[in-house]
């Protein structure tokens, strides 16, 4: 290969580009705690005799699980930017991967709940407990046992899907940061090189974190 | 009887030890110049109404192969991919607008200029800016890896001030877009792309507020930085382009009437 690789110039850049996984965490961790939220409604929705929420449901998991993410980020900034709503790059990738994130995780939340034995709730019911503190008390901490691993998973997802915003012009994400360093000095291998051992810290972090909360979590 | 063993001796040799060949060898014998070019930046590049690529620089790389005596191979990147397009051996030399800073110098083989650039500030109608200085309290926005996104960047940074910001975009259409939507509120813009996209009609609501203060964008040809053959020889065709006015021919058929740019920097060789 005719190339010298200059990783001098490239490592004086390190402190940039830890911001930039900061910010990357930063977007990840927000999209994901809203993407399990309105992933909990979609699950309940689809179980609900509406037939408008079982619509919505159905629309928002096969167009998250069915388009490309990179469509989907691209559409939050530009396509609801033709329709007059404009959102900044920071924000349309937290609503994108958000969108992504909660049409996956709707799926997994909705097997998780049949997999919790109906005749649970009917026992906390007819102890007198409300329908609400039965979800909150018995359904959803089982779900989070069931669905844990589906939820690590997808947080790994979420932060490799940050690098998406340079579609959409964010420029100080790790991507985004990666970006501008290789533009400005042309020496894309090395930046790219550092972002990859940054993007794969980051998702190794989340998988050995969940891994060590699993085990103190769920001991019986 | 000697000078027989001699010369076979020196045959033997240049069979044992095979000639370095450089990238414009290997470009004459595989008989085909691959450029990677832009095709986001009309009037420069771009996909004409039968999607095949034309433009200045398609028009630029066909000249160099006939000149070559080889075909033309276009090879579209996008502007920030040009470069690693070199790299990874899926181009020979972009014609794609490259300014030739001291930065990418130290990585790229840059020809003397091809093509020079004024920058432009381009903007909606409603934006409320009327010239370059009126950016400050915008959000504005450029294309990743130019070099007038970069000095934009630079002076934005300056400003320090919250409410004047920067993104990057991936293309030109991108960053067009962003600005007649409403996201950002202007960008920097080659004039000669300005020009071609107000002509267009396809963007009723922008307007160019005058001139970015940049000192001219000279934009070169770039290879790879140890191929001194290639250089050397985009170097001769460049200036032989000029020389038998084919450069003012492109410039009369791409960009419009009036004197094509002048190429040369005053009071300084290169």
């Amino acid at each position: 290969m005719n190339y010298t690789f200059h990783w001098a110039p490239a490592l004086k850049a390190w402190p940039q580009l830890l911001w930039g996984a900061v910010v990357t965490l930063e977007i990840a961790v927000l999209s994901m705690i809203l993407g399990v939220m309105i992933a909990i409604a979609l699950a309940l929705f689809s179980k609900s005799n509406s037939k408008l929420l079982r619509g919505i449901n159905s629309v928002w998991v096969e167009l998250a699980r069915n388009t490309p993410a990179l469509f989907q980020v691209y559409m939050v900034y530009f396509g609801l930017g033709s329709l007059g709503l404009r959102l900044d790059s920071y924000p349309s990738l937290v609503v994108g991967i958000t969108f992504n994130c909660a049409g996956y995780l709707a799926e997994a939340f909705r097997g998780g709940l049949r997999a919790i034995p109906e005749t649970q709730v009917r026992a906390a019911r007819s102890l007198g407990m409300s329908a609400p503190k039965v979800f909150i008390f018995i359904v959803l901490p089982q779900l989070f046992r069931i669905v844990f691993y589906p939820i690590t998973n997808q947080m790994v997802w979420a932060i490799l899907m940050t690098s998406l915003g340079v579609v959409v012009g964010l420029t100080n994400d790790l991507m985004g940061v990666t970006q501008q360093m290789s533009v400005v000095t042309f020496r894309t291998f090395e930046y790219f090189a550092l972002a990859a051992i940054l993007y794969y810290a980051l998702a190794k972090f989340v998988t050995l974190g969940a891994g060590v909360l699993a085990r103190r979590l769920f001991q019986y | 009887m000697k000078s027989v063993v001699g010369l076979a001796a020196i045959l033997a040799a240049s069979v044992a030890l095979p000639a370095h060949a450089d990238k414009l060898d290997d470009i004459i014998s595989a008989g085909k110049i691959r450029c990677a070019v832009t095709l986001d930046i009309p009037p420069n590049g771009f996909r004409d109404d039968k999607n095949e690529p034309a433009g200045f620089d398609v028009d630029y790389c066909k000249d160099l192969a006939k000149a070559l005596g080889v075909e033309a191979e276009i090879v579209e990147t996008q502007l920030p991919d040009r470069i690693p397009a070199l790299m990874s051996d899926r181009a020979d030399v972009a014609v794609a607008s490259t300014s030739d800073t001291l930065e990418r110098a130290k990585t790229v083989g840059l020809s003397i200029p091809y093509f020079v650039y004024k920058q432009v500030v381009l903007t909606r109608k409603d934006s409320g800016i009327t010239d370059y200085a009126g950016i400050k309290g915008h959000a504005t926005g450029g294309v990743a890896g130019t070099f007038e996104g970069i000095q934009w960047e630079n002076d934005v940074k300056k400003l320090n001030d919250s409410s004047s910001t920067y993104r990057a975009f991936q293309g030109q259409a991108d960053a067009v877009l962003a600005v007649s939507q409403g996201q950002i509120d202007a960008t920097p813009l080659i004039n000669t792309m300005a020009e071609e996209m107000i002509k267009s009609g396809k963007y009723p609501n922008l307007v160019i507020a005058g001139d970015t203060p940049y000192v001219p964008d000279y934009v070169t040809l770039a290879t790879l930085r140890q191929e001194y053959g290639l250089i050397n020889y985009l170097n001769l065709f460049i200036n032989q382009q000029v020389r038998t006015g084919r450069y003012a021919e492109l410039y009369k058929k791409w960009i419009g009437s009036g004197d094509p740019v002048d190429l040369t920097i005053k009071g300084v060789y290169r």
